[in-house]
Protein backbone atom coordinates (compact mmCIF):
# COMPACT_ATOMS: atom_id res chain seq x y z
CA UNK A 1 0.00 0.00 0.00
CA UNK A 2 1.41 3.38 -0.90
CA UNK A 3 1.68 6.02 1.77
CA UNK A 4 -1.10 7.99 0.07
CA UNK A 5 -3.49 5.11 0.56
CA UNK A 6 -2.39 4.67 4.18
CA UNK A 7 -3.18 8.30 4.87
CA UNK A 8 -6.58 7.93 3.23
CA UNK A 9 -7.36 4.87 5.30
CA UNK A 10 -6.18 6.76 8.38
CA UNK A 11 -8.51 9.62 7.56
CA UNK A 12 -11.41 7.18 7.39
CA UNK A 13 -10.52 5.92 10.84
CA UNK A 14 -10.39 9.50 12.10
CA UNK A 15 -13.88 10.06 10.70
CA UNK A 16 -15.17 7.01 12.53
CA UNK A 17 -13.71 8.35 15.78
CA UNK A 18 -15.06 11.84 15.16
CA UNK A 19 -18.53 10.43 14.70
CA UNK A 20 -18.29 9.06 18.23
CA UNK A 21 -17.92 12.60 19.57
CA UNK A 22 -21.04 13.61 21.49
CA UNK A 23 -23.46 15.97 19.80
CA UNK A 24 -23.05 19.49 21.08
CA UNK A 25 -26.08 20.31 23.15
CA UNK A 26 -25.33 23.96 23.18
CA UNK A 27 -25.27 25.81 19.90
CA UNK A 28 -21.89 27.39 19.34
CA UNK A 29 -20.73 29.50 16.43
CA UNK A 30 -18.54 26.71 15.13
CA UNK A 31 -18.99 23.04 15.67
CA UNK A 32 -15.88 20.95 16.19
CA UNK A 33 -17.49 17.81 14.89
CA UNK A 34 -18.88 19.34 11.72
CA UNK A 35 -15.75 21.24 10.70
CA UNK A 36 -13.43 18.36 11.45
CA UNK A 37 -15.63 15.80 9.70
CA UNK A 38 -15.54 17.97 6.63
CA UNK A 39 -11.79 18.40 6.85
CA UNK A 40 -11.10 14.69 7.03
CA UNK A 41 -13.74 13.76 4.49
CA UNK A 42 -11.72 15.78 2.03
CA UNK A 43 -8.55 13.89 2.90
CA UNK A 44 -10.30 10.54 2.80
CA UNK A 45 -11.85 11.43 -0.53
CA UNK A 46 -15.37 10.88 0.78
CA UNK A 47 -18.32 13.01 -0.26
CA UNK A 48 -18.89 15.84 2.17
CA UNK A 49 -22.11 15.33 4.05
CA UNK A 50 -25.17 17.25 2.99
CA UNK A 51 -25.50 19.14 6.22
CA UNK A 52 -22.03 20.61 6.34
CA UNK A 53 -22.02 21.63 2.68
CA UNK A 54 -25.34 23.42 3.04
CA UNK A 55 -23.97 25.22 6.07
CA UNK A 56 -21.09 26.50 3.98
CA UNK A 57 -23.47 27.70 1.27
CA UNK A 58 -25.39 29.71 3.85
CA UNK A 59 -22.34 31.58 4.99
CA UNK A 60 -22.14 34.96 3.39
CA UNK A 61 -18.38 35.05 2.89
CA UNK A 62 -16.01 32.13 3.11
CA UNK A 63 -12.65 32.48 4.81
CA UNK A 64 -10.90 32.40 1.44
CA UNK A 65 -13.02 35.28 0.22
CA UNK A 66 -12.25 37.31 3.31
CA UNK A 67 -8.54 36.56 2.94
CA UNK A 68 -8.77 37.69 -0.67
CA UNK A 69 -10.43 40.97 0.28
CA UNK A 70 -7.93 41.53 3.06
CA UNK A 71 -5.00 40.90 0.73
CA UNK A 72 -6.26 43.17 -2.04
CA UNK A 73 -6.70 46.27 0.06
CA UNK A 74 -3.55 48.19 0.83
CA UNK A 75 -4.07 48.81 4.54
CA UNK A 76 -6.29 45.88 5.39
CA UNK A 77 -8.53 46.34 8.39
CA UNK A 78 -5.87 47.98 10.47
CA UNK A 79 -3.58 44.99 10.18
CA UNK A 80 -0.10 45.44 8.87
CA UNK A 81 1.10 43.26 6.03
CA UNK A 82 3.86 41.88 8.19
CA UNK A 83 1.34 40.79 10.84
CA UNK A 84 -0.79 39.09 8.20
CA UNK A 85 2.22 37.14 6.99
CA UNK A 86 2.94 36.09 10.54
CA UNK A 87 -0.65 34.97 11.01
CA UNK A 88 -0.62 32.98 7.80
CA UNK A 89 2.67 31.37 8.71
CA UNK A 90 1.21 30.41 12.04
CA UNK A 91 -1.50 28.24 10.52
CA UNK A 92 -0.18 24.68 10.21
CA UNK A 93 -0.55 23.12 6.79
CA UNK A 94 -2.85 20.21 6.34
CA UNK A 95 -0.51 17.54 5.07
CA UNK A 96 -0.31 14.23 6.80
CA UNK A 97 2.33 11.58 6.66
CA UNK A 98 1.67 8.03 7.80
CA UNK A 99 3.20 8.76 11.18
CA UNK A 100 1.33 11.99 11.80
CA UNK A 101 -1.96 10.40 10.78
CA UNK A 102 -1.29 7.66 13.31
CA UNK A 103 -0.78 10.31 15.98
CA UNK A 104 -4.10 11.89 15.13
CA UNK A 105 -5.85 8.55 15.51
CA UNK A 106 -4.10 7.84 18.81
CA UNK A 107 -4.98 11.23 20.24
CA UNK A 108 -8.61 10.99 19.15
CA UNK A 109 -9.08 7.53 20.56
CA UNK A 110 -7.65 8.72 23.88
CA UNK A 111 -10.23 11.50 23.94
CA UNK A 112 -13.17 9.38 22.83
CA UNK A 113 -12.19 6.66 25.31
CA UNK A 114 -12.24 9.13 28.21
CA UNK A 115 -8.70 8.07 29.08
CA UNK A 116 -7.72 11.04 31.21
CA UNK A 117 -11.00 11.50 33.00
CA UNK A 118 -10.81 7.91 34.15
CA UNK A 119 -7.13 7.92 35.00
CA UNK A 120 -6.99 11.24 36.87
CA UNK A 121 -10.08 10.55 38.96
CA UNK A 122 -10.89 13.61 41.06
CA UNK A 123 -13.87 12.09 42.81
CA UNK A 124 -16.90 13.68 44.40
CA UNK A 125 -14.77 16.33 46.02
CA UNK A 126 -14.64 18.26 42.77
CA UNK A 127 -17.68 16.86 40.94
CA UNK A 128 -20.02 17.69 43.83
CA UNK A 129 -18.07 20.59 45.32
CA UNK A 130 -18.78 21.31 48.96
CA UNK A 131 -19.54 24.98 48.42
CA UNK A 132 -22.08 24.35 45.70
CA UNK A 133 -22.90 20.64 45.31
CA UNK A 134 -25.49 21.04 42.56
CA UNK A 135 -23.40 23.40 40.43
CA UNK A 136 -22.48 21.11 37.53
CA UNK A 137 -25.67 19.10 37.55
CA UNK A 138 -27.72 22.27 37.16
CA UNK A 139 -25.72 23.36 34.13
CA UNK A 140 -25.98 19.95 32.49
CA UNK A 141 -29.70 19.64 33.20
CA UNK A 142 -30.30 23.03 31.73
CA UNK A 143 -28.42 22.56 28.46
CA UNK A 144 -29.85 19.09 27.99
CA UNK A 145 -33.31 20.51 28.54
CA UNK A 146 -34.09 17.95 31.22
CA UNK A 147 -35.11 20.36 33.89
CA UNK A 148 -35.87 23.97 33.16
CA UNK A 149 -35.62 26.14 36.19
CA UNK A 150 -38.22 28.72 37.03
CA UNK A 151 -37.53 32.37 37.60
CA UNK A 152 -37.39 32.03 41.38
CA UNK A 153 -34.51 29.57 41.21
CA UNK A 154 -32.78 31.91 38.79
CA UNK A 155 -33.26 34.91 41.04
CA UNK A 156 -31.98 32.97 44.01
CA UNK A 157 -28.78 32.22 42.11
CA UNK A 158 -28.38 35.84 41.15
CA UNK A 159 -28.74 37.09 44.73
CA UNK A 160 -27.30 34.23 46.75
CA UNK A 161 -24.65 33.15 44.29
CA UNK A 162 -25.73 29.51 44.17
CA UNK B 1 0.52 36.55 55.62
CA UNK B 2 0.00 40.22 56.02
CA UNK B 3 3.64 40.76 56.46
CA UNK B 4 4.90 41.02 52.99
CA UNK B 5 2.96 42.59 50.25
CA UNK B 6 4.05 42.18 46.71
CA UNK B 7 3.26 44.96 44.36
CA UNK B 8 2.57 43.91 40.81
CA UNK B 9 2.95 40.25 41.28
CA UNK B 10 4.50 39.80 37.89
CA UNK B 11 6.47 36.68 38.38
CA UNK B 12 7.70 36.13 41.88
CA UNK B 13 5.67 34.53 44.62
CA UNK B 14 4.61 36.01 47.87
CA UNK B 15 7.52 35.57 50.13
CA UNK B 16 6.64 34.59 53.62
CA UNK B 17 8.91 35.72 56.32
CA UNK B 18 6.67 35.23 59.29
CA UNK B 19 8.42 33.37 62.05
CA UNK B 20 9.54 30.54 59.86
CA UNK B 21 12.27 29.71 62.32
CA UNK B 22 9.68 28.73 64.93
CA UNK B 23 7.44 26.83 62.57
CA UNK B 24 10.35 24.87 61.18
CA UNK B 25 10.61 22.77 64.33
CA UNK B 26 6.95 21.82 64.22
CA UNK B 27 7.48 20.12 60.93
CA UNK B 28 7.38 22.23 57.83
CA UNK B 29 8.58 19.61 55.41
CA UNK B 30 7.26 19.51 51.89
CA UNK B 31 4.40 17.18 51.09
CA UNK B 32 4.07 15.24 47.93
CA UNK B 33 0.72 15.48 46.20
CA UNK B 34 1.89 13.59 43.18
CA UNK B 35 4.99 12.02 41.82
CA UNK B 36 6.31 12.99 38.46
CA UNK B 37 8.51 11.58 35.81
CA UNK B 38 10.32 14.13 33.78
CA UNK B 39 9.97 13.61 30.10
CA UNK B 40 11.63 15.49 27.33
CA UNK B 41 8.30 16.63 25.99
CA UNK B 42 4.61 16.17 26.74
CA UNK B 43 4.08 15.64 23.05
CA UNK B 44 6.52 12.79 22.85
CA UNK B 45 4.38 10.87 20.46
CA UNK B 46 4.39 13.70 17.96
CA UNK B 47 8.17 13.59 17.75
CA UNK B 48 8.10 11.47 14.62
CA UNK B 49 6.24 14.10 12.64
CA UNK B 50 8.76 15.43 10.19
CA UNK B 51 9.44 18.97 11.17
CA UNK B 52 8.25 20.82 8.09
CA UNK B 53 4.66 19.67 8.34
CA UNK B 54 3.44 21.75 11.23
CA UNK B 55 6.19 24.27 11.02
CA UNK B 56 5.69 27.91 11.73
CA UNK B 57 7.69 30.74 13.08
CA UNK B 58 7.18 31.95 16.62
CA UNK B 59 8.39 35.45 15.97
CA UNK B 60 6.50 37.34 18.59
CA UNK B 61 3.87 39.99 18.49
CA UNK B 62 5.35 43.27 19.66
CA UNK B 63 4.57 43.12 23.35
CA UNK B 64 7.26 44.71 25.43
CA UNK B 65 7.35 44.62 29.18
CA UNK B 66 5.93 47.83 30.56
CA UNK B 67 7.37 49.82 33.41
CA UNK B 68 4.59 48.71 35.74
CA UNK B 69 5.26 45.04 35.14
CA UNK B 70 8.60 44.80 36.82
CA UNK B 71 8.14 43.20 40.21
CA UNK B 72 9.15 45.17 43.23
CA UNK B 73 9.02 43.71 46.68
CA UNK B 74 7.78 45.62 49.63
CA UNK B 75 7.93 44.58 53.24
CA UNK B 76 5.81 46.13 55.95
CA UNK B 77 7.70 47.86 58.73
CA UNK B 78 7.71 45.90 61.99
CA UNK B 79 5.46 48.27 63.89
CA UNK B 80 2.76 48.05 61.22
CA UNK B 81 2.99 44.29 61.36
CA UNK B 82 2.55 44.31 65.11
CA UNK B 83 -0.37 46.71 64.85
CA UNK B 84 -1.99 44.49 62.23
CA UNK B 85 -1.69 41.40 64.40
CA UNK B 86 -3.11 43.34 67.34
CA UNK B 87 -6.11 44.53 65.33
CA UNK B 88 -6.82 41.02 64.01
CA UNK B 89 -6.66 39.58 67.50
CA UNK B 90 -8.76 42.23 69.24
CA UNK B 91 -11.54 42.39 66.71
CA UNK B 92 -11.46 38.67 65.97
CA UNK B 93 -11.22 39.23 62.24
CA UNK B 94 -11.92 36.30 59.95
CA UNK B 95 -8.51 35.69 58.41
CA UNK B 96 -9.84 33.13 55.91
CA UNK B 97 -11.84 35.91 54.35
CA UNK B 98 -9.07 38.48 54.44
CA UNK B 99 -6.53 36.04 53.07
CA UNK B 100 -8.44 35.83 49.79
CA UNK B 101 -6.78 39.07 48.72
CA UNK B 102 -3.12 38.13 49.08
CA UNK B 103 -3.57 34.47 48.18
CA UNK B 104 -6.14 34.40 45.37
CA UNK B 105 -5.80 37.97 44.16
CA UNK B 106 -2.07 38.18 44.29
CA UNK B 107 -0.39 34.77 44.41
CA UNK B 108 -2.88 32.65 42.46
CA UNK B 109 -3.27 35.33 39.86
CA UNK B 110 0.48 35.59 39.46
CA UNK B 111 0.86 31.87 38.76
CA UNK B 112 -1.96 32.01 36.22
CA UNK B 113 -0.46 35.03 34.57
CA UNK B 114 3.07 33.76 34.22
CA UNK B 115 2.03 30.56 32.42
CA UNK B 116 1.56 32.27 29.10
CA UNK B 117 3.45 35.49 29.69
CA UNK B 118 5.74 36.44 26.84
CA UNK B 119 7.57 39.55 25.75
CA UNK B 120 9.17 40.10 22.42
CA UNK B 121 12.65 40.85 23.68
CA UNK B 122 12.76 38.22 26.41
CA UNK B 123 13.30 34.46 26.15
CA UNK B 124 10.20 32.33 26.72
CA UNK B 125 9.73 30.72 30.10
CA UNK B 126 9.40 26.94 30.36
CA UNK B 127 5.62 27.04 30.60
CA UNK B 128 5.35 29.57 27.79
CA UNK B 129 7.44 27.30 25.58
CA UNK B 130 4.84 24.60 26.01
CA UNK B 131 2.06 26.88 24.81
CA UNK B 132 3.78 28.87 22.10
CA UNK B 133 6.32 26.44 20.73
CA UNK B 134 4.89 22.99 21.26
CA UNK B 135 1.22 23.83 20.85
CA UNK B 136 2.11 26.45 18.21
CA UNK B 137 -0.24 29.10 19.53
CA UNK B 138 0.23 32.63 18.21
CA UNK B 139 2.15 34.96 20.49
CA UNK B 140 -0.50 37.59 21.00
CA UNK B 141 -2.14 39.37 23.90
CA UNK B 142 -5.51 37.68 23.47
CA UNK B 143 -3.82 34.29 23.37
CA UNK B 144 -2.16 35.13 26.66
CA UNK B 145 -5.61 35.92 28.02
CA UNK B 146 -6.98 32.56 26.90
CA UNK B 147 -4.10 30.72 28.57
CA UNK B 148 -4.63 32.71 31.77
CA UNK B 149 -8.38 32.05 31.65
CA UNK B 150 -7.78 28.32 31.34
CA UNK B 151 -5.59 28.30 34.44
CA UNK B 152 -8.00 30.49 36.37
CA UNK B 153 -10.84 28.15 35.55
CA UNK B 154 -8.83 25.25 36.98
CA UNK B 155 -8.46 27.19 40.20
CA UNK B 156 -12.19 28.03 40.17
CA UNK B 157 -12.97 24.31 40.08
CA UNK B 158 -11.01 23.81 43.27
CA UNK B 159 -12.36 26.97 44.90
CA UNK B 160 -15.92 25.74 44.45
CA UNK B 161 -15.05 22.82 46.71
CA UNK B 162 -14.18 25.20 49.55
CA UNK B 163 -16.97 26.34 51.91
CA UNK B 164 -19.20 28.57 49.83
CA UNK B 165 -18.54 31.81 51.65
CA UNK B 166 -14.78 31.54 51.28
CA UNK B 167 -14.59 29.88 47.87
CA UNK B 168 -16.78 32.55 46.36
CA UNK B 169 -14.62 35.27 47.83
CA UNK B 170 -11.46 33.65 46.45
CA UNK B 171 -13.00 33.51 42.98
CA UNK B 172 -14.07 37.13 43.21
CA UNK B 173 -10.62 38.32 44.20
CA UNK B 174 -9.00 36.37 41.39
CA UNK B 175 -11.32 37.87 38.78
CA UNK B 176 -10.96 41.39 40.18
CA UNK B 177 -7.20 41.22 40.00
CA UNK B 178 -7.32 39.79 36.49
CA UNK B 179 -9.24 42.69 35.06
CA UNK B 180 -7.27 45.29 36.98
CA UNK B 181 -4.14 43.82 35.54
CA UNK B 182 -5.50 43.54 32.00
CA UNK B 183 -6.47 47.17 32.10
CA UNK B 184 -3.02 48.12 33.32
CA UNK B 185 -1.33 46.01 30.65
CA UNK B 186 -3.48 47.43 27.86
CA UNK B 187 -2.48 50.97 28.79
CA UNK B 188 1.08 50.21 29.70
CA UNK B 189 2.18 47.51 27.30
CA UNK B 190 -0.19 47.57 24.36
CA UNK B 191 0.11 51.37 24.24
CA UNK B 192 -3.59 52.10 24.05
CA UNK B 193 -4.26 55.66 25.10
CA UNK B 194 -8.03 55.69 24.86
CA UNK B 195 -9.96 54.64 27.94
CA UNK B 196 -13.00 53.87 25.82
CA UNK B 197 -11.12 51.28 23.77
CA UNK B 198 -9.65 49.71 26.90
CA UNK B 199 -13.19 49.46 28.30
CA UNK B 200 -14.34 47.75 25.13
CA UNK B 201 -11.51 45.24 25.30
CA UNK B 202 -12.20 44.59 28.97
CA UNK B 203 -15.86 43.85 28.24
CA UNK B 204 -14.81 41.56 25.44
CA UNK B 205 -12.40 39.69 27.68
CA UNK B 206 -15.11 39.46 30.32
CA UNK B 207 -17.50 37.71 27.99
CA UNK B 208 -14.68 35.48 26.76
CA UNK B 209 -13.95 34.48 30.33
CA UNK B 210 -17.61 33.69 31.02
CA UNK B 211 -17.89 31.62 27.86
CA UNK B 212 -14.68 29.75 28.56
CA UNK B 213 -15.64 28.95 32.13
CA UNK B 214 -19.04 27.67 31.02
CA UNK B 215 -17.59 25.50 28.26
CA UNK B 216 -14.82 24.08 30.43
CA UNK B 217 -17.29 23.34 33.22
CA UNK B 218 -19.46 21.30 30.89
CA UNK B 219 -16.42 19.50 29.51
CA UNK B 220 -14.99 18.81 32.93
CA UNK B 221 -18.23 17.27 34.18
CA UNK B 222 -19.12 15.25 31.08
CA UNK B 223 -16.21 13.70 29.20
CA UNK B 224 -12.81 14.21 27.63
CA UNK B 225 -14.24 14.67 24.14
CA UNK B 226 -16.40 17.59 25.25
CA UNK B 227 -13.52 19.09 27.18
CA UNK B 228 -11.38 18.80 24.05
CA UNK B 229 -13.92 20.68 21.96
CA UNK B 230 -14.08 23.38 24.63
CA UNK B 231 -10.29 23.66 24.52
CA UNK B 232 -10.41 23.78 20.74
CA UNK B 233 -12.95 26.61 20.70
CA UNK B 234 -11.25 28.70 23.36
CA UNK B 235 -7.54 28.03 23.62
CA UNK B 236 -7.03 27.19 19.95
CA UNK B 237 -9.52 29.78 18.72
CA UNK B 238 -11.47 27.19 16.72
CA UNK B 239 -8.86 26.87 14.01
CA UNK B 240 -9.61 24.26 11.44
CA UNK B 241 -6.20 22.69 10.95
CA UNK B 242 -5.81 21.51 14.49
CA UNK B 243 -3.35 18.78 15.37
CA UNK B 244 -5.31 16.40 17.61
CA UNK B 245 -2.24 15.43 19.60
CA UNK B 246 -2.16 19.06 20.82
CA UNK B 247 -5.75 18.76 22.05
CA UNK B 248 -4.86 15.47 23.68
CA UNK B 249 -1.88 17.05 25.45
CA UNK B 250 -3.95 19.96 26.79
CA UNK B 251 -6.77 17.72 28.05
CA UNK B 252 -4.20 15.58 29.82
CA UNK B 253 -2.60 18.70 31.28
CA UNK B 254 -5.93 19.97 32.62
CA UNK B 255 -7.04 16.67 34.12
CA UNK B 256 -3.69 16.10 35.80
CA UNK B 257 -3.61 19.57 37.37
CA UNK B 258 -7.13 19.06 38.69
CA UNK B 259 -6.05 15.72 40.08
CA UNK B 260 -3.27 17.38 42.05
CA UNK B 261 -5.69 20.02 43.35
CA UNK B 262 -8.25 17.42 44.35
CA UNK B 263 -5.70 15.78 46.65
CA UNK B 264 -5.09 19.00 48.56
CA UNK B 265 -7.01 19.93 51.67
CA UNK B 266 -8.98 23.16 51.85
CA UNK B 267 -6.57 24.60 54.39
CA UNK B 268 -3.51 24.10 52.24
CA UNK B 269 -5.15 25.32 49.07
CA UNK B 270 -6.46 28.41 50.84
CA UNK B 271 -3.01 29.16 52.24
CA UNK B 272 -1.64 29.23 48.69
CA UNK B 273 0.34 25.99 48.71
CA UNK B 274 -0.68 25.03 45.19
CA UNK B 275 1.34 25.68 42.09
CA UNK B 276 0.84 24.37 38.59
CA UNK B 277 2.91 21.36 37.71
CA UNK B 278 5.01 22.08 34.62
CA UNK B 279 3.58 20.51 31.48
CA UNK B 280 6.86 18.69 30.89
CA UNK B 281 6.38 16.54 33.94
CA UNK B 282 4.10 13.57 33.69
CA UNK B 283 1.97 13.29 36.82
CA UNK B 284 1.71 9.80 38.21
CA UNK B 285 -1.18 8.89 40.43
CA UNK B 286 -0.57 8.28 44.10
CA UNK B 287 -1.20 4.78 45.32
CA UNK B 288 -3.83 4.54 48.05
CA UNK B 289 -1.12 3.82 50.63
CA UNK B 290 0.83 6.91 49.63
CA UNK B 291 -2.32 8.98 49.71
CA UNK B 292 -3.21 7.77 53.17
CA UNK B 293 0.28 8.50 54.44
CA UNK B 294 0.24 11.99 52.95
CA UNK B 295 -3.13 12.79 54.52
CA UNK B 296 -2.04 11.55 57.91
CA UNK B 297 1.07 13.70 57.79
CA UNK B 298 -0.92 16.78 56.85
CA UNK B 299 -3.50 16.21 59.58
CA UNK B 300 -0.73 15.73 62.11
CA UNK B 301 1.09 18.85 60.98
CA UNK B 302 -1.93 21.13 61.24
CA UNK B 303 -3.21 19.61 64.45
CA UNK B 304 0.14 20.32 66.06
CA UNK B 305 0.27 23.81 64.62
CA UNK B 306 -3.20 24.65 65.86
CA UNK B 307 -2.50 23.29 69.31
CA UNK B 308 0.97 24.80 69.67
CA UNK B 309 -0.31 28.35 70.01
CA UNK B 310 2.68 29.58 68.08
CA UNK B 311 0.61 30.74 65.14
CA UNK B 312 0.25 34.46 64.72
CA UNK B 313 -3.34 35.73 64.64
CA UNK B 314 -2.88 36.42 60.92
CA UNK B 315 -1.82 32.83 60.23
CA UNK B 316 -4.87 31.21 61.83
CA UNK B 317 -7.49 29.50 59.77
CA UNK B 318 -10.70 27.60 60.40
CA UNK B 319 -10.74 25.72 57.13
CA UNK B 320 -10.55 21.96 57.34
CA UNK B 321 -7.28 20.19 56.70
CA UNK B 322 -8.59 16.64 56.57
CA UNK B 323 -10.48 16.57 53.30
Amino acid sequence: MSSYQVVREGAKQVIKLLEKFPEERFKYLVSFKATQLERFSRIAGLPISQKSSSEIANNKASIDEIKDIVNRTSGPLGLQKEMLKKMQAAIPHDQFSEASMKDQINALSNLVGNKYKNYYEVGNKLYNPAGNPEYYQRIIDDIQGKKKENILAGLRTVFMGR
Amino acid sequence: MLKSVLRNSGSSNISRISRTNILKNVGAHPFVYYSTTRKTSPLEQTKNISSNEFEFSTKGAPIVRGKNSTATEYTLPKWKEALGEYVIKTFGLDMDKIRAGPVAGSYYYSICKEQGLQYENEPLSESAKFFYEELKLPRTFSQWFQITALHEWMLFVRMRAMPFKYGRNYQQKLVDKTFNDIEMRLFDEMNIHSGRIVDQYSKDFNSQLKGAVFAYDVGFYTDDATLATAVWRNLFGGRKNIDYSHLDAVVKYIRSQLYVMSRMSDREFALGKFKFVPAKEKINKLTSAEEKEMKEKIIKKYEELDKSGLLLPSDRSNLSYDN
